[in-house]
């Protein structure tokens, strides 16, 4: 059994550390590409990006822009799980409604919402309130439509068998369609983060008078790739957790038990 | 033949949405005309539909027009090439998938559009920068559906295949393709409406020309009634071009 | 109504969409039918003809198109929870509660105090042998231990009519044969009156007082056989000729019935 077998043995059953392995050979190519080959105006190699993560938390400004950012998001979040929860009850639970307002919604869903965007600053301003804005007008349509889709495909015999027990209206809305519509809820949840965070960031780097819009453009006029690269990280970083979270709720609350 | 309720409640659902659209219209007008509402929010809808003919008419509209479509033709071209190529290749090996689809799906935690900044100071504000974020965006659901649809194949129509003679050409072009084709044509649909927004976006945020920008700059110069007349503009060109793509999608489905 | 009849059919028919529309079924014609209080009737029938349409009919789910049902001289016009409970072939379980839940939760719905609900869930839970198992959900149990839930949560509604739709049509031969021996067991001593609806002749002849066959599409009870045997009914019976000869008789009456069926079918 020669030595390279063995390894060859080891990394077929461990596909994860390949994975890591490919994230670290792209890492180190992206290393040697910008200190050797690209110039230093339009690249920076990823070890001085990480060691100037300080200056860029340094500058002045940015540190409350990135609170203002994720307070955003938090807020947008939450907003849309709010509407969302409210319109797709009112909606998935009341059938005329639904065959009359869902071509309606699924409409307004499939509009580029990217071409008002100077609207909503028009509107509401180049404060956290227009970010937020359209944060919630990106991040409610999955809610809606997941929380629809779990109050519409309920089997009808669970309906049948409460009320032929003496279910009343609210105790099959709270016992029997509640409890079925969560999974698709928290589903609904994850993609309207992804949502949010698309909305607000959108705005966020458009607006570039005040906020992060400002700071990366500041550090693109003056061709600073490695602070720039730094403060992308920070926020991909925010994205990610923000991400992560909705995604460990799923899994935790989403889902009944099964074996 | 009287279908009763059910034709009933259809008339009404098409009568709820059609009062919709006549109501939010008639709102709009009453509010520029007879409320009060500042033009600087919200134009006059006559103003804008005689912007809107003016455009047409005038076609102001076929530089920026061309500029975007040829931004998004080049992105398109470059991540259905790279995401094709890199997903057949991919799903030949299925440890390889293994490896590489969790990393490929797991980018979809970051909105990718926060990488314009580095792209424009990369390529500057012309429209290289827009066709490589919308190569880089749109080649994730390509290459992913192509992942999915190559590597899902029925193994018993490769080994029926195989048993009777079949070379690898023939076992690519008869049975590898049509079968992957369905779930390859979705994810190419999924990355050409992506590409689109990415385009639109990246030109809104960052640009000196195309469609996004036009808008931009009229909101900039507060010219309300044709910055309208624009967004209506790109809004019908985007469900035009994304209806075109969804039918040949389409299409292609339902011929085996 | 004399007290021994407990659910007293008339002229009951049913028809599924309207006279001219593309989905217009005629589901039942004029039937009628007497269960005596404490009985154990079977419907069996071909598909299609009604029999499930009849139990809804009978349970209050459904509104006959003319006729009339009444149940303990009460004309039935919506579900009667405190005196009918259903048993579903199958999927009646809430998934995301486990087995207790499910019990419990039926009885809240039907107005059983608080304070009663647990002992009452326990009891049944026993009775079905499945005393083990309340913390479970329906998902990690087999589909007779599913079916053995459902029971239990209409036994333990305590009502006097029980409404069975083919409770043990979807599981396979060898746990059907246990069951239907078990629920003999159990019924001899519930003292309830039944309504069964199913498609195995061998399973109606165990179970049942009397058969009421069905015809096809448009249905309507065609005959009633007795079947004369005291409860519980022991596995012997099973293979005696009596039981041979009640299976025969249902077999004859039914094979043109499901003959006529599948040539409508096709």
């Amino acid at each position: 059994m020669t030595a390279a077998s063995t390894i060859r043995r080891a990394l077929l059953r461990h596909p994860g550390w390949v994975r890591i392995g490919v994230v670290v050979i792209l890492l180190c190519a992206w290393e040697l590409a910008a200190r050797f080959v690209v110039d230093p105006m339009f690249l920076s190699p990823p070890s001085r990006v990480l060691a100037s993560l300080d200056r860029v938390w340094g500058t002045p400004g940015v540190p409350a822009a990135l609170r203002v950012t994720f307070f955003e998001l938090a807020v947008a979040f939450a907003i849309s799980v709010a509407i969302g929860l409210v319109i797709g009850l009112a909606v998935g639970l009341q059938s005329f409604a639904r065959l009359s307002v869902m071509p309606i919604i699924l409409l307004l869903y499939g509009m580029p919402q990217i071409t008002i965007l100077p609207l909503f600053i028009l509107f509401f301003g180049i404060g956290p309130a227009s970010k937020i804005a359209f944060g919630v007008s990106h991040g409610v349509f999955p809610i809606v439509l997941a929380i629809v889709a779990g109050v519409q495909n309920i089997k009808p015999i669970l309906l049948t068998s409460a009320r032929s027990m003496g279910a009343s209206r609210w105790h099959i809305l709270r016992y029997v369609i509640f409890p079925h519509m969560i999974p698709s809820f928290f589903a609904g949840m994850r993609l309207g983060m992804t949502g949010v965070l698309l909305g607000v960031l959108l705005a966020e780097l458009y607006v570039s008078t005040a906020g992060i819009g400002h700071f990366t453009t500041q550090f693109t006029q003056n061709f600073d790739p490695t602070r720039l690269l730094g403060l992308i990280s920070i926020l991909a970083a925010m994205a990610i957790v923000l991400n992560e979270i909705v995604r460990r709720a799923e899994i935790r609350f989403g889902k009944w038990h099964s074996s | 033949m009287a279908g009763g309720r059910e034709q009933r409640r259809k008339w009404a659902s098409r009568a709820v949405q059609a009062g919709f659209l006549v109501v939010l219209t008639l709102l709009w007008y009453l509010a520029t005309t007879r409320w009060g509402v500042s033009s600087l929010l919200l134009p006059n809808p006559v103003r804008v539909v005689q912007q809107l003919g003016d455009i047409l008419r005038s076609g102001e509209f076929v530089g920026d027009l061309k500029i975007t479509v040829a931004e998004l033709a080049a992105a398109f071209a470059v991540s259905s090439t790279a995401g094709v190529t890199f997903g057949y290749f991919l799903s030949r090996s299925p440890y390889l998938v293994r490896v590489f689809e969790p990393l490929l799906a797991g980018v979809y935690a970051i909105p990718i559009i926060l990488f314009l900044p580095l792209y424009v100071l990369f390529f500057g504000l012309g429209p290289a920068s827009k066709i490589a974020l919308g190569a880089t965006i749109s080649f994730f659901p390509i290459v992913l559906n192509t992942l999915a649809g190559f590597g899902n194949v029925e193994r018993t129509l490769v080994v029926a295949a195989r048993s009777m003679g079949a070379s690898d050409y023939h076992l690519f072009r008869y049975v590898l393709l049509p079968a992957a084709l369905p779930v390859m044509l979705t994810g190419l649909r999924m990355g050409f409406t992506v590409a689109l927004l990415s385009i639109i976006g990246s030109e809104t945020i960052a640009s000196l020309a195309g469609l996004g920008h036009r808008i931009v700059y009229l909101a900039e110069s507060m010219e309300m009634p044709r910055m309208f007349a624009y967004i209506a503009f790109v809004v019908v060109i985007a469900v035009f071009l994304n209806t075109v793509v969804s039918t040949f999608e389409g299409r292609f489905r339902r011929e085996p | 109504m004399t007290p021994d009849i407990a659910i007293r059919v008339r002229n009951v028919t049913h028809q599924f969409g309207e006279e001219g529309e593309t989905r217009h079924v005629r589901a039942l014609s004029d039937t009628s039918l007497d269960v005596k209080r404490g009985e154990l009737l079977c419907l069996i029938g071909p598909s299609g003809c009604g029999k499930s349409t009849l139990l809804n009919m009978i349970g209050g789910l459904l509104t006959p198109t003319s006729g009339t049902v009444e149940i303990a001289g009460k004309p039935v016009r919506g579900p009667l929870p405190h005196d009918i409970a259903f048993v579903f072939q199958e999927n009646a379980l809430f998934p995301w509660n486990t087995v207790l839940e499910n019990i419990l939760l039926g009885m809240l719905f039907q107005g059983v105090p608080k304070a009663e609900r647990e002992a009452r869930a326990r009891r049944s839970l026993e009775a079905v042998g499945l005393a083990d198992f309340a913390q479970h959900y329906p998902a990690q149990l087999s589909g007779g231990m599913r079916q053995r839930a459902a029971l239990a949560r209409a036994l333990s509604l305590e009502t006097d009519i029980l409404l069975m739709d083919e409770p043990f049509g979807a599981l396979d031969e060898q746990t059907r044969m246990v069951l239907g021996e078990d629920l003999s067991v159990l019924l001899s001593r519930a003292r309830k009156t039944i309504v069964f609806v199913t498609h195995s002749l061998g399973e109606a002849v165990f179970l049942a007082d009397r058969v009421a066959v069905f015809s096809a599409r448009p249905g309507t009870i065609k005959q009633v056989i007795a079947v004369d045997e005291p409860h519980p009914r022991k596995p012997a019976f099973m293979t005696s000729d009596k039981f041979t000869a009640l299976r025969n008789q249902l077999y004859g009456l039914l094979h043109d019935e499901i003959r006529k069926t599948m040539a409508e079918a096709t």
